[in-house]
């Protein structure tokens, strides 16, 4: 593979204009434009975040924003993070690009399917714009019943078709994913030589499979009670709002671990390569994740403490809350122990894994204090809970999703980004971050309420620093905005591989061809680095020809 | 050696002050929430720096020093240690558990000697009703008792919540959720204790909060029997003066009394209409989209007077919504008898000898000098 090659076809260069992206099959395009998607998504929500928060700088009523628009602003916000940005962000934008890559497959098992799932995904956001002129909602992300049956807001029927078609967007992607890596694993990939990253995925992908129907099922029975006033949630008509919370989290709660699981799958991948030796406890880590998508389906009950639901469920759901501790604990041990003798570059990519691991031990421990019966109790719908999911959810998922940007990256575009700018926006992203929310645990634990517009002056010291970070993290992103784009144009040509990684996306060139590989390569440990060697010529690493062996291609 | 053991029978000390983490302790369960709470927290703080500090160690000893990096060797597994850190965390959580089963257990359990009190929550308001049928808007307890709150909702999912007893429960439309307590110190003068809406319920939400005021046992006695009574012990004459300023806080959360806009119509001059009584009374206001009151007030009508029309408006109100507004306001049937809204019905006639908080001020001597 000579550098010789300058002029060589390549995904984005292979079919010209806007109809050759927008018809196109190729898991590659797909996934740019997912992210595409998600990334104008994320500035969206991410605005009217800083909306909220520029409000809370006052305790008392504000002229240019009113209660109602203060509603809007955070259930669109939340609605937008987490339907639009969050779930989609990394499975179906970093995974669409990488899966089948690393399985050295051309493509996902069903491309036609994977298009129409970007294409349900747009009419989503279609929705969520017809929710906006049809007047907007204010139910908040959970359109907890009979509020949200009975809001005049007219915008509530729009947005609930958009998160059920959403719901199908995810559907088609967790099946494509099953399907693919059951089937397309090139010989010689036992489930136990994929990267953790597909590990991750699979589990993600099961989730998604199993738990987003109930979702589409509940949304269909709100729609229902809304339109054509059958009793199913509101008790004014013989329904109970009780049963929609149970309905709600059975999948929203395994939402959150779609959420996390793919996150900590990148964080696995970014860990090893960039300390530049094997990983940690290969079997642990790819178990946990499947523990983790399993225990998820049974812990819902523990968003309904104080439903008023019996004391028995809440202590059931409680004692199995905690078993999620543990594999996610097994997790950051052996991302540590990965960093241990390791031969650490501290780029930017490698700078948001270890921010990853610091943030997501504050989300999980203070996950702790909200599975506790009697804490949960008073901690319950107080800002503590937002910034707990706040941790887990952005701290922990956008900072993989992002560290992951960073790492595919060279691979997407061809582009080196600027280190320098990249190691200054994470900083500021990571300090802004946890001034925002740190100060939120003290907030939420002295009983100051969550979706509160008024508040009592003795919390303003606390709103002044959250929303002064928030501002921090904003800069960092937009500086994070302006390197990325910058690299498209005068970025650096990225080789093959920039970091040394081992996994099969890594063997083709930066960007890839239309056809991935073509042959299908060979594969060995994707965590075993020992034969790569930096090679000055390319300014990537290239496998040590003593070792030449064990590159030879097509030996089938 | 002998223990001085006055403190056992001391005057009740004060509560236990807010902390760095906590608010002030004012019921019988906040010390053991917070021990729970004080435990997990140390166990984080624990946990926290270790995983930082090996984060960072590792971090900055094994970095690369030079321009790129070159592949090492280091260990990939270790039975000994995975166990480890797989058992130790299991046997923690197992033990954090066990404290709050046990601390919900009690939280979650009213002795049977508890003083009852029932609560609606309404959007935006909460109504206590004691024994007695005594009622108040902001919530009055006797000091060291149990007390039990039997709590509903009219409209959607309301959630009571004191965080200085630290407890919480989702006042659920359809059934009847309890929550109990006890506060053993009276709050001093001038002090409260914050009782929040934890469950978003729209506009208002975060208004939605009411005072809790902690009285000792003589003290409560009092008052409960003071408020069962104060309404029938006011003379016909001074009804709406003397009641009305007293009952219409409760209105005052969705109208105002001076035009400003608010989820309710303003009983003042609002919308280039004259105040409540004169376009109820002249028919003028608009409901239902369009048709006027006169089609509904007068003989033979749906309403022979504007007094019935005003007191069916606050007894059921989605009958006929003003135009303009959503059928938002939650029925008083129950909470207010027929003198209660007599009082407010005589407000609304005379709304000028009320100020725009709805203190009764008499008549403005120029007024009635140039009348």
């Amino acid at each position: 593979m000579p550098p010789a090659a300058a002029a060589e076809d390549n995904y984005l260069t292979h079919g010209r204009g806007i109809l050759s992206w927008a018809l196109t099959l190729d898991h590659k395009r797909i996934g740019v434009m997912y992210m595409v998607a998600v990334l104008i998504s994320f500035l969206v929500g991410g605005v009217f975040a800083l909306l909220v928060r520029t409000k809370l700088l006052f305790p008392g009523e504000v002229s240019w924003m009113t209660k109602d628009q203060y509603n809007q602003a955070f259930t669109l916000h939340g609605a937008i993070m987490v339907f639009l940005v969050i779930i989609p962000s990394i499975p179906a934008a970093l995974g669409n690009f990488v899966l089948p890559i690393m399985l050295g497959a051309k493509d996902v098992a069903f491309p036609r399917l994977n298009l129409a799932s970007f294409y349900l995904w747009l009419v989503g956001a279609g929705c969520a714009v017809w929710a906006l002129l049809a007047g907007g909602f204010d139910t908040g992300w959970t359109f907890y019943t009979p509020y949200s049956s009975t809001t005049a807001y007219q915008g509530v029927i729009p947005v609930l078709t958009g998160v059920f078609i959403l719901g199908f967007s995810s559907i088609f992607t967790g099946m494509n994913f099953v399907v693919t890596i059951h089937k397309l694993r090139p010989p010689g990939m036992g489930w136990f030589r994929m990267p953790l990253f597909l590990w991750a995925l699979y589990a993600t992908a099961l989730i998604q499979v199993l738990a987003t129907p109930v979702l589409a099922i509940t949304l269909g029975l709100l729609a229902i009670e809304r339109v054509f006033h059958v009793g199913i949630f509101d008790p004014a008509m013989g329904g109970d709002p009780v049963l929609f919370q149970h309905f709600f989290w059975f999948y929203s709660h395994p939402a959150v671990y779609i959420m996390i699981l793919p996150a900590m799958g990148i964080i696995s991948d970014i860990i090893a390569v960039h300390s530049h030796r094997h990983i940690f406890g290969y079997r642990f880590i790819a178990f946990s994740s499947v523990a983790i998508a399993i225990f998820s389906f049974l812990v819902w009950g523990h968003h309904m403490f104080t439903s008023g639901q019996s004391g028995l469920m809440n202590v059931v759901f409680s004692a199995i809350t905690f078993s999620v501790a543990i594999p996610s604990a097994i997790k950051v041990w052996n991302w540590l122990a990965t960093l241990y003798r390791g031969s650490i570059s501290l780029n930017t990519t490698m700078l948001y894994g270890l921010a990853f691991i610091f943030l997501f031990t504050i989300g999980g421990l203070t996950g702790l204090h909200l599975g506790t019966l009697n804490t949960d109790i008073h901690l319950h719908d107080t800002y503590f809970v937002v910034a707990h999911f706040h941790y887990v959810m952005m701290g922990s998922a956008l900072i993989a999703m992002i560290g992951g940007l960073h790492h595919w990256w060279p691979k997407m575009t061809g582009r080196m980004f600027n280190e320098t700018w990249g190691r200054i926006g994470c900083l500021l992203v990571f300090v802004g971050f946890n001034v925002t929310f740190l100060t939120q645990f003290m907030l939420g634990s002295h009983g100051m309420p969550r979706r509160y517009y008024l508040y009592q002056p003795e919390f303003q010291i606390y709103h002044h620093i959250s929303t002064g970070g928030s501002y921090i993290m904003a800069l960092g992103f937009v500086i994070t905005g302006i390197y990325l784009l910058h690299s498209l144009f005068w970025g650096k040509k990225a080789p093959a591989n920039p970091w040394g990684g081992k996994s099969l996306e890594w063997q083709c060139s930066s960007p890839p061809p239309h056809d991935n590989f073509a042959t299908t390569p060979t594969v060995g440990d994707p965590y075993d680095f020992s034969d790569l060697k930096w090679d000055p010529a390319t300014g990537g690493y290239a496998t040590a020809p003593a070792d030449g062996a064990k590159t030879s291609r097509g030996g089938h | 050696m002998t223990m001085p053991m006055t403190f056992l029978a001391a005057d009740p000390v004060g509560n236990m002050p807010p902390t760095f983490w906590m608010p002030e302790q004012a019921s019988t369960i906040a010390p053991s929430v917070d021990f729970t709470f004080m435990v997990i927290t140390w166990i984080s703080y624990f946990f926290l720096v270790l995983v930082t500090a090996l984060l960072v160690w590792f971090a900055w000893r094994y970095r690369v020093r030079g321009e790129h990096a070159e592949p090492v060797d280091g260990p990939t597994h270790g039975t000994f240690i995975e166990v480890t850190w797989t058992v130790v965390p299991t046997v923690i959580v197992v033990g954090i558990f066990f404290m709050g089963f046990k601390g919900y257990l009690q939280m979650n359990t009213p002795p049977q000697n508890a003083y009852q009190i029932d609560v609606t929550a309404a959007k935006w308001l909460w109504n206590f009703k004691y024994p007695n049928g005594a009622q108040s808007d902001d919530l009055y307890i006797p000091a060291g008792q149990p007390v039990r709150l039997v709590m509903r909702s009219e409209d959607v999912l309301h959630s009571l919540y004191i965080r200085d007893f630290r407890v919480k429960k989702d006042v659920v439309p359809g059934r009847y959720n309890v929550l109990w307590f006890q506060a053993d110190n009276p709050t001093p003068e001038g002090k409260f204790h914050w009782l929040f809406c934890t469950e978003y319920c729209g506009t208002d939400h975060s208004n939605m909060n009411r005072k809790v005021h902690v009285l000792s046992e003589a003290d409560f006695n009092l008052w409960v029997q003071e408020q069962g009574e104060w309404l029938d012990k006011i003379p016909e004459d001074q009804l709406y003066s003397k009641a009305a300023p007293k009952l219409f806080p409760r209105c005052a959360s969705c109208h105002s009394l001076d035009g400003t806009p608010g989820t309710g119509p303003s009983w003042g001059p609002s919308n280039g209409l004259p105040s409540i009584w004169e376009r109820t009374s002249q028919g003028l206001t608009k409901v239902d989209g369009g048709k006027p009151l006169s089609d509904l007030i007068g003989p033979g009508k749906e309403y022979e007077t504007p007094e019935s029309y005003l007191r069916a408006s606050i007894l059921r109100p989605g009958a006929h919504v003003v135009d303009g507004f959503a059928n938002a306001m939650p029925t008083f049937q129950g909470q207010l008898n027929d003198r209660a809204i007599d009082a407010l019905i005589g407000m609304m006639r005379h709304l000028d000898e009320f100020d725009a908080k709805g203190n009764f001020k008499g008549l403005d001597p120029a007024k009635t000098a140039s009348r």
